[in-house]
């Protein structure tokens, strides 16, 4: 009824990011069910059936051990951005600068590995690893220093820094990091001894399971601890979070600087893991494929993990399908955003 | 005169709750209806009935002879009636003329600027309401801006103007002067009905009476021969506790002083506090209450001055540190800053301790223990809820507003700053709260009290100042207190 | 110097469009985010339109409708159901980005997308004043859809500040309960506004498919949806604000294409980051100084 109260003051720009936390499951499930149908009528339109069209997807998917470690490939890098975007719209704070902090999780990692005196060991992955994280969590603090330094909306800020980042790794490519004479804007090969350990027989590297480790720890924050409360907080009232004596300029730093090293971190093990190189534009897309997997896992880290190994098998999958039957793969961007609407038609609150 | 409107048994149920139950309300061209009730007596409700923004569950509307049914705002505008709300439905960002034209056929498809200008002008001069048609809304007072929606009103030509709660942001002046441009409105034969809570303006200003109490209307009365206290044992006045007895407060030591404590819009202030007084701080609503709320609890910073609690500057501590030093408040906003209305009542309870015990034990939150200690403090003030994971916005106002008192007052404050503390509840809910503030006062502490509810001021203060344009006007003992005196002081901002 | 003026006029034309799009959609308190998922659609839309018909104007038209369907979907899901506005526009504009991208595929029946090559719409020089020196190359030697974004700024301007529509615009953006009280629907508004929105900031996706490269490729917008929207909050929502805010940006891409004549040893990465590095420079230096339509993001 009418719940006007004296003196409630001037409304905050941003308003906080939420979602419906009853049957947020099932919701999700109709969300995707949906865009299936939908990708259904665009697999007719290209005069194939749908059902071997999805059938062939999920061959592609579980076909094989090997397809299943593709998946989780995949999934790494969508793991360790999603779980860092979660807590960030948590706390309110739209993080849309993956791609950039990954790119520069990436330099981070090549340069170390290029800057390592003598034949790169564990250590040197280590220390690669450190500065991947550490070079995603720098890109993400230029984004938060303009934003709450000069009160420029977050989303724009990222956004336009992705494409600085972008050109940014074809610059060093195209100089430090380059590989001469390679043809394509490419750095020199990793030595063979500092690639990620792969699990044998499925060939996946060991990224996701650091990924899942650190959605894991992102989750324990989240519940568990005082900071993860003002998180909670500072994502459904800015003026109850101030009132509570949280900063929420402090909660911005610890969730975008948590997003950038975990999202720098996805760089890194994509560059000593996967391609064994940095290549320009390895990121790109990836940050809102972080959103996506943040999305279908409600904001909660830990459920990242089985949202991002999904969007691993979809991806790999339609691959496979591309191969088999000539749907082409583009296909599964339009699921996964057409899911994306869905989602948040569904899970909005409506009071 | 002539029947201009008729309403005939409205009938509004919101779940259990019968906002009205059956209300008939009838108003005659060049008369003024006073619209006398308590805050949830269904006066807001049987309005939003009347211009179209909520459906009645049954009943009937004649206005001007013809029946209004299932219609829109837009086509209670069109009929004739127009209503001004107590929050003025003005673009801030644009000009009075802007603001006239919004929606309006008549300014035209491309806007005439010059034409509507110059009626602005006319209907301005003729009825005294002295609006420049390019000032910028943002830049008039409040008492200025209510007057725009006057003119919008007599510019498209309404013939009924409900006007809500029209003085609760006026000072004393613009009250007269709005009161007088409602008499030249009525001798030009148009209808207004004024809803209020306020007695004397009822007396004052309406030329007959409808008193709302729980969703039923009184029998229309003239206000010729009915004195105040009549009427009061109609409304039921609002149930506050007796005026406590007056403490005997010098030998206390001194908890809160201030000097010269200046911030945005506030000050200077020079305060002294002395354990065991309730200090209210009256005033119209938007002369810096909430700055000074605001800056007491260290929620926006104060530009000079200085502020001590207990002896010790407090004026460049942050919020958490001021509650971790004994400084408690309680927001006049409960929805979105005292509470979280979409978590559990214990997470509201932990919202500003969550670092401490027994919330935190050694950097982890303690679920258990929370649980405990709300269970513990939804009993201590009775916060009547299925359990502590209720979410808080699902609680009445009064249950909300004990989450608020637990909190704040489980840290055994040496200060407390409550600001608007029972607004919006029942009077069950308001002489609990009250109790609680003086039992804190008793105990000890020192407390501000701010409200615009004089009456409530005049009942639980042993000392009142009165905060008008950021300054204390006036500062006097309750046993001291003249009301003319009062008045003045709060009227000190100019209109 | 003229001709790099000129050429600067051109380049920004697609961002002018698009900021015009956006004005209208943040007045009405959306944000824009998903202007380059409606570009796209639209540059799409313009070429397949002109290659399935043989007509540059049924392409136009086609791309308007693309956009304008981009927004729908915008629309729908942060009017109606009161999503993020931001979040929803990033995922239209990855919608808009698969959807095209598979299209073209499906239409070439291989795994290749269909190659479409049209001529880019010819130079369309006013007669009699495009001679005029200096002014004439500058200003009335351009392709026709340059002329068009030029008259899409009067009329914008015009339409908000001295129309009905214009007016109830804006106060949707600042107010919707006041535009609700003054009889009109604010929720219509800002579905309308998203919708025309779409629809104009396809014409500047068509502007770069027919107009600037004659075919079209995956995600050849570049992000310059991102770029139209920080020039119209450079412009501060006015539109010859964000066109000038779209020329400085158009400036830059053209000197970055000249630069190798000119032999100035700068990296064209920096370069190509210079448009970005300066919309983030001038929102910094701008800050908080700038006032949002109050009610902007704000669900009904």
């Amino acid at each position: 009824m009418n719940e006007m109260q004296p003196n409630t003051i001037g409304t905050p720009v941003r308003f906080p990011f939420r979602l419906r936390t009853d049957g947020i499951l099932a919701r999700i499930l109709w969300a995707i069910g949906l865009s299936i149908v939908c990708a259904a009528g665009l697999i007719a339109l290209a005069d194939k059936n749908p059902l071997v069209a999805f059938s062939a997807m999920l061959a592609g998917a579980f076909g094989s051990a090997h397809q299943i470690g593709v998946a989780l490939n995949k999934a790494s890098p969508y793991l360790f951005a999603g779980s860092g975007l979660a807590i960030c719209f948590r706390a309110g704070v739209i993080n849309m600068g993956s791609d950039g902090q990954i790119a520069f999780g990436g330099i981070g990692a090549m340069a170390t590995i290029m800057a390592w005196p003598g034949e790169p060991g564990l250590a040197a992955v280590i220390v690669a690893l450190l500065a991947a994280a550490f070079c995603g969590g720098l890109w993400a603090g230029l984004a938060t220093a303009i934003h709450l330094g000069r009160g420029v909306n977050e989303v724009l800020v990222t956004l336009l820094l992705n494409f600085v980042a972008l050109l940014f790794v074809q610059l060093v490519l195209s100089g430090v990091l380059g590989q001469t004479g390679a043809g394509f804007l490419q750095s020199p090969l990793v030595p063979r001894t500092a690639w990620l350990w792969r699990v044998p027989l499925f060939d996946f590297h060991i990224g996701i399971a650091v990924a899942a480790l650190g959605a894991g720890l992102l989750s324990f924050i989240l519940w568990k601890t005082p900071f993860g409360f003002a998180v909670r907080v500072a994502g459904r009232s800015r003026l109850a979070t101030a009132y509570a004596g949280f900063s929420l300029a402090g909660i911005t730093w610890g969730v975008m600087l948590s997003a950038g090293a975990l999202a720098g971190l996805a760089g890194g093990t994509e560059v000593l893991g996967l391609h064994h190189r940095l290549i320009e534009g390895f990121s790109s897309g990836f940050g809102f494929k972080a959103v996506t997997v943040a999305l279908f896992g409600a904001l909660e880290p830990a459920a990242v993990i089985p949202a991002a190994i999904f969007i691993g098998l979809l991806e790999t999958g339609a691959l496979s399908m591309q191969r088999q039957i000539g749907v082409p793969s583009a296909l599964v961007v339009v699921i996964e955003a057409m899911t994306m609407l869905f989602i948040l038609i569904a899970t909005v609150r409506r009071s | 005169m002539a029947a201009l409107l008729e309403m005939r048994a409205i009938a509004k149920y919101y779940g259990p709750v019968r906002a009205n139950d059956g209300i008939d309300l009838d108003v005659r061209a060049g008369e003024i209806v006073g619209l006398l009730g308590e805050n949830g007596s269904g006066k807001s409700t049987l309005m939003k009935v009347l211009f179209g923004i909520v459906p009645p569950d049954s009943g009937g509307i004649v206005f001007r002879g013809r029946e209004l049914s299932g219609h829109r705002p837009r086509e209670a505008m069109g009929a004739g009636i127009a209503m001004i709300h107590q929050h003025f439905m003005l673009i801030d960002a644009m000009t009075v003329l802007e603001n006239v034209m919004l929606g309006w056929a008549e300014a035209g498809k491309v806007l005439r600027r010059g034409l509507i200008a110059q009626r602005v002008h006319e209907v301005s001069r003729r009825l005294g309401l002295d609006l420049d048609p390019h000032a910028r809304v943002a830049d008039l007072p409040l008492g200025r801006r209510q007057r725009i929606e006057i003119l919008k009103a007599v510019l498209r030509n309404a013939e009924l103007l409900i006007l809500d709660e029209p003085t609760s942001n006026l000072a004393p002046g613009e009250v007269h002067d709005l009161l007088t441009i409602l008499s030249r409105l009525r001798s030009e034969g148009r209808g207004i009905v004024f809803i209020t809570h306020k007695l004397p303006e009822v007396l004052d200003v309406c030329d007959s009476v409808v008193v709302l109490r729980a969703g039923k209307a009184s029998p229309k009365a003239s206000v010729v021969g009915v004195s105040k206290s009549q009427l009061a044992e109609m409304m039921v006045g609002r149930d506050v506790a007796a005026p406590h007895i007056l403490k005997k407060i010098d030998n206390q030591p001194l908890r809160l002083e201030a000097r010269a404590l200046t911030g945005a819009g506030l000050g200077p202030l020079d305060l002294e506090l002395r354990g065991g007084e309730i200090l209210g701080i009256a005033g119209v609503d938007g002369n810096g209450q909430f700055e000074l709320a605001e800056t007491l609890s260290g929620l926006r910073p104060a530009v000079s001055g200085s502020l001590r609690l207990d002896g010790r500057d407090i004026v460049r501590m942050s919020s958490a540190r001021r509650t971790r030093v004994g400084l408690a408040y309680m927001p006049a906003d409960r929805s979105a800053t005292a509470l979280v209305k979409s978590m559990s009542i214990a997470e509201n309870l932990m919202l500003r301790d969550s670092r401490r015990r027994p919330y935190c034990r050694n950097g982890l939150l303690d679920q258990g223990a929370t649980v405990e200690k709300a269970n513990s403090l939804m009993a201590q003030f009775d916060i009547r809820a299925r359990s502590a994971d209720t979410k808080a916005g699902s609680l009445s106002g009064g249950n909300q507003q004990k989450i608020v008192i637990a909190r704040e007052l489980d840290r055994a404050p040496a200060v407390l700053v409550a600001h608007q503390p029972t607004w919006g509840l029942d009077p069950g809910a308001t002489r609990f709260v009250l109790e609680r503030i003086v039992a804190l006062r008793d105990g000890g502490a020192a407390i501000v009290y701010i409200s615009s509810e004089l009456e409530e001021i005049l009942a639980i203060s042993d000392r009142i100042a009165v905060l008008s344009a950021g300054r204390f006007a006036g500062l006097v003992k309750r046993e001291a207190v003249e009301k003319a005196q009062l008045g003045l002081w709060m009227s000190g901002r100019t209109a | 110097m003229i001709d790099f003026l000129a050429a600067a006029i051109r380049i920004a034309t697609p961002l002018i469009f698009a900021a015009l799009g956006g004005i209208l959609s943040e007045r009405a308190g959306v944000f824009a985010v998903g202007l380059e998922g409606m570009m796209l659609l639209g540059a799409w839309a313009a070429v397949i339109g002109t290659w399935g018909t043989g007509s540059e104007m049924a392409g136009i038209a086609a791309a308007a409708a693309g956009g304008a369907i981009a927004a729908l979907a915008i629309a729908i899901v942060t009017v109606r159901y009161r999503a993020d506005n931001m979040v929803t526009g990033l995922t239209v504009n990855i919608l808009a980005l698969g959807l095209t991208t598979y299209l073209m595929r499906i239409l070439s029946g291989s795994n290749g997308p269909v190659s479409v090559h049209l001529d880019p719409l010819p130079m369309m020089p006013v007669p009699g004043l495009s001679q005029i020196p200096v002014v004439g190359t500058l200003l009335f030697s351009h392709p026709p859809l340059t002329y068009l974004a030029v008259i899409g700024c009067v009329l914008l301007a015009f339409v908000l500040t001295r129309t009905q529509a214009g007016l109830l615009l804006c106060a949707t953006g600042e107010n919707p309960e006041a535009v609700f009280a003054a009889g009109a629907d604010p929720m219509r508004i800002r579905m309308l506004a998203v919708i025309a929105c779409g629809g104009v900031a396809g014409l500047g996706g068509a502007v770069i498919s027919l107009q600037q490269v004659g075919t079209f490729t995956d995600g050849m917008t570049g992000g310059r949806g991102y770029l139209a929207l920080a020039s119209l909050i450079v412009g501060r929502w006015n539109p010859w604000g964000a066109a000038a805010a779209c020329l400085v940006f158009g400036a830059a891409e053209a000197f970055e294409l000249r630069l190798q004549s000119y032999g100035i040893p700068v990296s064209s990465y920096i370069v190509q980051m210079a448009p970005y590095l300066i919309a983030l420079g001038v929102l910094a230096l701008l800050g908080r100084t700038g006032k949002l339509p109050a009610a902007i993001g704000k669900p009904l």
